[in-house]
């Protein structure tokens, strides 16, 4: 971005006075200022007019053949100055009688709402002006006198905000609009500022510089809680009573250095990975299946969630993580990693069914990957630009298009790539449960296909029609259609049909079916379709991309493979600008590019397609631009786009991407990021709350190599993360730092989802903390598990759990994750769907989590395995409950908890003495009642759970005496404590 | 015990009682009414001051502007319901009857290839009521509301696949994941009932393409979301404790929790999301109890039970989500949808839609006239659409076992009650039913209309989310005036 150097000295102003409180200063100054006689002029050419350009030209005025209420804006000097009403809309010199005024307000009885929308409601400074400029008797000087006018404009001019070179909008009143400089603030590059201290000293100089007066700073918080703090967010599992004591004892000798010796065996842990896996799962949207009316697995996504978890561990610096996801297979073909990595561009939610249109629904993964790289890497959502120029920040319509060329020649595929060493490929014998299934339906098939068989011997005599030629044609069939969809019977009809045989002398397609049959036969048809992507999750396939020409898809129901000559089959596919984002209205060709606002880097090495689109800085050489991006929009090659939008993403001096990145972190361990919108940095998002820590952190990165860990460091090693969330004075804090945006006491949190589940097994010693590999299945909410559920053209399968505890326990991050169906105890706890990029996680309290939490069979099993283990591990009742408040809260219970928890734990033995319980056998099979969906025929099926043929249950309450389930009662109050859910 | 120790205990007993009698006040309840079950019973609590209910998210707000109706019930035929043999009568279709029909073009899908033939109704339709409505004449007992009922053949939707034309159809957006308009409307007016759920949703056994999202609270807090009765087994996940734990044994635990808890508190001074947590334990125990009361219909009368088919094996399951969904909007619920489905019938359209009508018509009629007769019906919005319409031709798949493919362009919605324009056929389609070509509007307008109706104004009912207003049309739309009496 270039904007002027006075733009620049205001933007260093506007640091010790808020841009809007500066310009309205400025405003009430005027008529005393050196401009005096011409403020009023001043006023309406700078502010008013800009403003009615804006929100009101486009119904009343704009489209000359539509000006709505009659009322035309573009000049009230020539126009009339009263719409249909026949009133004035603006009387000089009495804005509060004047119906634009009025209008604008809002909360005026006679005059509506204007504009219509409160979308686009005017900021409280424009009503001003708008009422400032008519009291001063609203005048509206001539094309002549604006130019001069402007012409003069001095330093102040700046007020005005500022242009913004880009590749230029689809209109000259796009391109030339003027920004407010506070809103550009991600666009300017990032400069390190100075500081006397150094390390994660130079973090606290840097809050300490925004510290309001009067705050008093919380003290740091105690070892215990700052280990559990510290834990929890680098591994997201609590540390273990041993790890406690042992850190209390050495941070009593020296804290610092027991801090900086926990943070490094915390980021060396294989669990870190895990931890930072789960955040940035939730950026890109993991799912293992691909949503929508089919809801298909994603049999190969799980190799892409641990290259997350493995990138993390291993700390690739993030400049090289961000190229890999983007481009991997551009940057090491042969490297089965690179090809995981691009896993990141098939994150969204997608199908193609028979029944859409090919290209829409090609558009509609074009538009979601330029999106997601925006938001996900450029903390920009660009899909604002897909239909017009950006309304708000500095994005023609353009830009976005030039990104979404760079995946023109992107084509999805599940692409051949071995196993790695490093990854985890056991457990792969499950399926066997899968290929029962299969046999199941393919019997059904048989089945039906003989009866259809049958029925159509049976059709020919009663039409008496000659069978010889379906005799040949079944004969013909059978030798090579065994296992096709239809089988004998549908091959054998085909070839007749295809020898012109007229359709009423062949047997009917569904002879001799009764709606059951033809209900079964395409549940049977369905579920061999679903197999083959169930199936593809043992193989070494990855969820990938390659390049090359758009091959003519009508519907995808099995993993794509690449397809033989990518590069010379299909279509080339150029980029144009959509009209209104509509696939089918190619404007202009846009050629691959990058946002324009930032522009290239001289450091870039400018090579192979050379994105002239973008070309910065020439306002009015857009002509220019546009034939030479026409020009080189045929030229561009197949391959390499994405490497070369990768490389200026993750160029050093990209400030957009370094901030993006350090930003998140910072919100991953103080809940709250410095920039509001971890996604979208631009004028609409929330301004970072101190922007110098935002630079600062992010230069550091770049210095530090890109590396996350280092940042870790810092950033845990300062004071501001390191003191306690109690506070002396919450009142008088609260009086002056209201949005707590200070860093003055720490803020706590409630444990997200998967942290609540895991911590869980972790007290119960049942987690099973195995890296990586295929989803496992944990047991959820029974009925939600049976829950039937529609897809197209069936139900989708049982939830099945693992048939063994320890497949069962595994962290949440290995939980599959089916778009269709969210486990019920991680969605009720925030956990966010994987329909958007979710740039914070919410946390509210609600009561469904108490029904999951306090009466759910999870959470009873946690407690009895809690109490078995605490009575394996312990000798007397006092170190039994020691023990569980060791494990549970890291921490010894005080005598009056012991006593409550002794006392509670008798009481209930005598209780748990009188049940009786009953086993409940897990079931085999589940009945489905349809409706089916063709016929309107009611239809029952069998669906047969072969894992649970081998299921083996958590520890159950028949298997515990009573003194056991009695101390679950009190371990399952511990595990819904608010101690055990929050972190402090 | 030591001496810091007793004094912790006082303290924990002092806080126990304050714990107490803040148990009995409803500050946070109802910021813990969303999810799957924040049911409770008027009877839960007394009323408290206007100041509490002031606070709470689900609290009454005004409306934009004047409205007839306070609530809505949305009856969703998901799948997509056939306009040609409902409510949108097509003769021209007889003389074509199975001639070629061949569809080329840009927007050419598979679903289009192969042979495709015209199709005629195999339903006969009636004039019903004094308006002469259209209406096929299997739907028996609707035509005797048709008077009540204000049809539209002007609706278009976007999309031909089934979840993200429900999508579109509940939330405005095609791709899920933004609030449906129940959750908008909550949003918007609140709830008059505070202790249920301002948004509930009946669904079939078995749960629609796209699934829950459909019903989401999307960007919008979570207290807005549709919370859904299933219509099998617990009505709410885990409402109950685990067998063998009767009510006495829960409050020896939940007293041990309030203990821990309140001690907590005391360690942990100003942190008011503790206190709301442990309310929330307090409040689910009472509901466990409530839940069932709130859903049993054995106390309404037999007369009522049979006009809504109950007990009838086509009729029972729609009839009672008819008759629950009356019961709730009597109570003050803002807004029930109604799942039933499916009517995707591309094969054997007489029997299927013969089947689904014949489940949904009586207890429809039965609702309409039973809201009449206590008169709800001028404050109660009734919806019926589903996700698009059908095509008027089909690949004759079964030889002669004619259906109909998915029409985004053409479909019948009908509403009644709330302010509608009753005994009126706005909008119409062409010769063949293909698509709408009279008062002709995207499904956001018809958005735009549901809110006026409830006396919201889509343009001023937003949400600042992700650095935008959002709102439900997603950039705004317009009223369609002639669905307005």
């Amino acid at each position: 971005m270039r904007i002027n150097s006075r733009v620049r000295a205001a933007h260093i102003v506007g640091k010790s006075l808020s841009f809007p409180t500066m310009v309205l200063c400025l405003l009430w100054m005027m008529p005393n200022s050196a401009f005096a006689d011409s403020s009023d002029e001043l006023l309406f050419v700078r502010r008013v007019k800009p403003v009615l350009a804006a929100k009101c030209l486009p119904c009343h005025g704009e489209n000359r053949d539509d000006i709505k209420g009659g009322l035309d804006l573009t000049d009230l000097t020539k126009t009339n100055r009263t719409g249909d009403s026949n009133e004035k809309v603006i009387i000089p010199g009495d804005a509060a009688h004047s119906p634009i005024y009025l209008a604008v307000t809002r909360h005026d009885s006679t005059w509506s709402a204007m504009p219509p929308k409160e979308a686009d409601r005017l900021t409280n400074e424009q009503v001003a002006w708008v009422k400032l400029w008519i009291d001063q008797g609203a005048p509206w000087p001539d094309e002549v006198r604006t130019r001069e006018l402007l012409s003069t404009a001095d330093a102040d001019s700046a007020a005005d905000g500022v242009t913004v070179a880009t590749s230029g909008g689809t209109s000259a009143g796009w391109t030339n609009r003027k920004y407010q400089v506070d809103g550009l603030w991600a666009y300017q590059p990032v400069r390190k500022p100075h500081t006397q201290a150094t390390g994660a000293a130079a973090i606290d100089e840097l809050i300490g510089r925004l510290m309001p007066d009067g705050v008093t700073l919380s003290p740091p918080a105690d070892a215990r809680t700052f280990i559990r703090r510290a834990t929890f967010d680098l591994i997201g599992l609590p540390p273990t009573p041993d790890e406690v004591e042992s850190f209390e004892r050495q941070y009593a000798i020296d804290s610092d250095a027991a801090v900086g010796r926990l943070i490094d065996r915390l980021v060396a842990s294989p669990h870190y990975g895990e931890r930072m896996a789960q955040h940035w799962l939730d950026v890109v949207r993991y799912a293992d299946s691909s949503g929508f009316a089919n809801d298909y697995e994603r049999g190969n996504a799980w190799r892409y969630r641990d290259y997350i978890v493995r990138a993390f561990n291993s700390d690739k610096p993030y400049d090289q993580f961000v190229r890999e996801q983007i481009a991997g297979d551009e940057l090491e073909p042969n490297n089965p990693e690179m090809l995981i990595a691009t896993g990141f561009l098939r994150m969204g939610p997608w199908e193609l069914t028979g029944m859409e249109v090919a290209k829409v629904a090609r558009q509609r993964f074009l538009d979601d990957v330029t999106n997601s790289v925006g938001e996900s890497f450029l903390a920009h959502a660009l899909q604002c630009a897909r239909c017009h120029d950006h309304k708000f920040d500095p994005i023609p319509t353009a830009d976005y298009y030039a990104i979404q060329a760079t995946f023109a020649t992107t084509q999805i595929a599940e692409r051949e790539a071995m196993f790695l060493p490093s990854e985890n490929t056991s457990g792969f014998d499950e399926q066997r449960f899968l290929q029962r299934t299969r046999a199941g339906h393919l019997a059904t098939l048989a089945a039906i296909d003989e009866k259809s068989l049958l029925a159509a011997a049976a059709w020919y005599i009663e039409q008496k029609l000659d069978v010889q030629p379906w005799k040949d044609a079944v004969e013909s069939a059978g030798k090579n259609a065994k296992s096709k969809r239809g089988g004998i019977f549908g091959a054998a009809r085909n070839s007749l049909l295809q020898k012109k045989i007229p359709e009423e002398k062949i047997p009917p397609r569904m002879v001799g079916l009764t709606a059951q049959d033809m209900g079964l036969a395409r549940i049977a048809n369905k579920g061999l379709e679903r197999l083959a992507w169930e199936l593809d999750r043992y193989r070494p396939y990855a969820l990938s991309v390659y390049n090359g020409r758009t091959p003519t898809v009508k519907s995808v129901n099995a993993p794509l493979r690449v397809p033989d000559n990518p590069h010379q089959n299909g279509e080339l596919e150029q980029t144009c600008i959509l009209v209104g984002g509509d696939p089918f209205a190619a404007g202009k060709p846009v050629a691959p590019g990058l946002l324009s606002v930032i522009g290239r880097f001289s450091s870039e090495k400018s090579a192979g397609a050379a994105p002239a689109g973008v070309t910065v800085g020439q306002v009015n050489g857009r002509d220019e631009d546009q034939r030479l991006a026409e020009q080189q929009a045929d030229q561009t090659p197949i391959a390499g786009r994405r490497r070369e939008l990768a490389q200026w993403i993750t160029d050093d001096k990209n400030p957009l991407t370094s901030r993006a990145i350090v930003n998140r972190i910072w919100m991953w361990h103080f809940g709250e990021p410095i920039a509001g919108n971890p996604n979208n940095f631009g004028s609409s998002g929330k301004r970072p709350t101190h922007p110098e820590l935002l630079d600062w952190l992010a230069a550091t990165l770049v210095e530090q190599r890109w590396s996350i860990k280092s940042l870790h460091r810092q950033i845990m090693s300062s004071a501001a993360y390191r003191r306690s969330a109690e506070h002396d004075d919450r009142e008088s804090l609260m009086a002056i730092d209201p949005q707590g945006t200070s860093y003055a006491s720490f803020k706590p949190r409630r444990l997200s989802a998967q942290e609540l589940r895991d911590s869980m097994l972790s007290v119960t010693d049942e987690l099973n903390r195995t890296l990586g590999g295929i989803p496992n299945r944990p047991e959820i909410n029974f009925e939600a598990a049976m829950q039937p559920r529609q897809v197209m053209g069936t139900f989708a399968s049982a939830w099945v759990p693992n048939p063994l505890p320890s497949q069962r326990h595994r962290r949440s991050l290995y939980s599959l994750k089916l778009r269709g169906l969210m486990d019920p105890a991680l969605e009720v706890f925030n956990a966010p769907a994987p329909d958007f990029s979710c740039e914070r996680r919410e946390s509210s309290t609600i009561v469904p989590q108490v029904f999951l939490l306090f009466n759910s069979r999870a959470s009873q099993s946690r407690a009895l395995a809690f109490a078995s283990r605490v009575l394996r591990e312990s000798t007397t009742d006092d170190s039994a409950i020691t023990k569980c408040f060791r494990l549970a809260f890291g921490r010894t219970p005080l005598a009056s908890e012991l006593q409550a928890c002794k006392h509670h734990w008798s009481t209930m033995q005598v209780i748990q003495a009188q049940i009786n319980f009953a086993t409940q056998p897990i079931p085999l099979e589940v009945r489905r009642d349809a409706v089916e969906e063709n016929s309107g025929e009611r239809i029952t099926f069998v669906e047969q759970l072969y894992a649970n043929a081998e299921f083996v249950p958590d520890l159950l309450p028949q298997d515990c005496n009573a003194r056991t389930r009695a101390l679950a009662d009190v371990c399952l109050v511990l595990l819904n404590s608010n101690e055990f859910a929050y972190i402090y | 015990m030591s001496t810091s120790d007793q004094e912790s205990c006082a303290k924990a007993s002092c806080l126990h009682d304050l714990m107490r009698q803040t148990l009995l006040r409803r500050e946070y309840f109802y910021s813990l009414g969303a999810g799957l079950g924040s049911v409770a019973l008027t009877a839960l609590m007394a009323r408290d001051t206007a100041a509490d209910s002031e606070s709470s998210p689900l609290a009454t707000k005004p409306t934009h502007t004047n409205a007839k109706a306070k609530s809505c019930i949305f009856l969703m035929m998901e799948g997509g319901p056939s306009h040609i043999d409902t409510f949108d009568p097509k003769p021209a279709l007889d003389k074509i009857h199975l001639q070629e029909f061949v569809r080329e073009g840009e927007q050419k899908s598979a679903m289009e290839s192969g042979k495709r033939y015209y199709v005629r109704s195999p339903f006969k339709f009636v004039k019903a009521g004094q308006s002469g409505a259209d209406i096929a004449e299997n739907w028996t007992h609707l035509a005797n509301v048709a008077d009540e009922l204000c049809f539209f053949r002007g609706c278009q939707v976007d999309s031909v696949n089934h979840p993200t034309a429900m999508y579109q159809m509940n939330c405005g957006n095609r791709f899920g994941g933004d609030p449906g308009i129940g959750a908008w409307v909550t949003y918007g007016l609140g709830s008059e009932n505070q202790d249920l759920p301002g948004f509930i949703v009946l669904p079939e056994v078995s749960y629609p393409q796209g699934g829950s999202a459909n019903w989401s609270n999307g960007f919008l807090p979570a207290h807005f979301q549709g919370t859904p009765l299933r219509a099998k087994g617990s009505p709410i996940l885990d409402l109950n404790p685990t067998p063998g734990t009767t009510r006495d044994h829960q409050r020896k635990n939940l007293d041990l929790l309030t203990k821990l808890n309140s001690e907590h508190a005391a360690r942990h001074p100003g942190h008011d999301e503790l206190w709301a947590r442990m309310n929330s334990y307090e409040l689910a125990f009472r509901m466990q109890m409530q839940v069932p009361e709130v859903l049993d219909i054995s106390r309404e009368d037999a007369r009522t039970l049979e006009d809504y088919g109950i007990g009838k094996q086509s009729t029972d399951a729609f009839g009672r989500k008819c008759l629950l969904a009356r019961k709730l909007v009597e109570q003050g619920v803002r807004f029930v949808q109604l799942y039933n489905g499916t009517w995707d019938s591309h094969d054997f359209i007489e029997r299927a839609h013969g089947n689904l009508v014949s489940g949904v018509d009586q207890p429809i009629a039965a609702l309409i006239g039973d809201l009449k007769r206590r008169g709800l019906l001028d404050s109660t919005l009734i919806v019926w659409c589903g996700e698009f319409g059908r095509s008027p031709d089909n690949g004759v798949r079964g030889g002669t076992a004619y259906g109909r493919d998915h029409n985004p362009k053409a479909m019948t919605v009908w509403l009644a009650g709330g302010g509608c324009r009753a005994g009126h056929t706005i909008g119409a389609t062409d010769d063949l039913g293909m698509s709408a070509v009279e008062e002709v509007h995207h499904v956001r307008d018809f958005h735009v209309t549901l809110l006026r109706l409830l006396g919201l104004d889509d343009n001023r009912l937003t949400y600042f989310h992700a650095g935008r207003f959002k709102q439900l049309s997603q950039f705004g739309g317009q009223v369609i005036q002639p669905l307005i009496a």
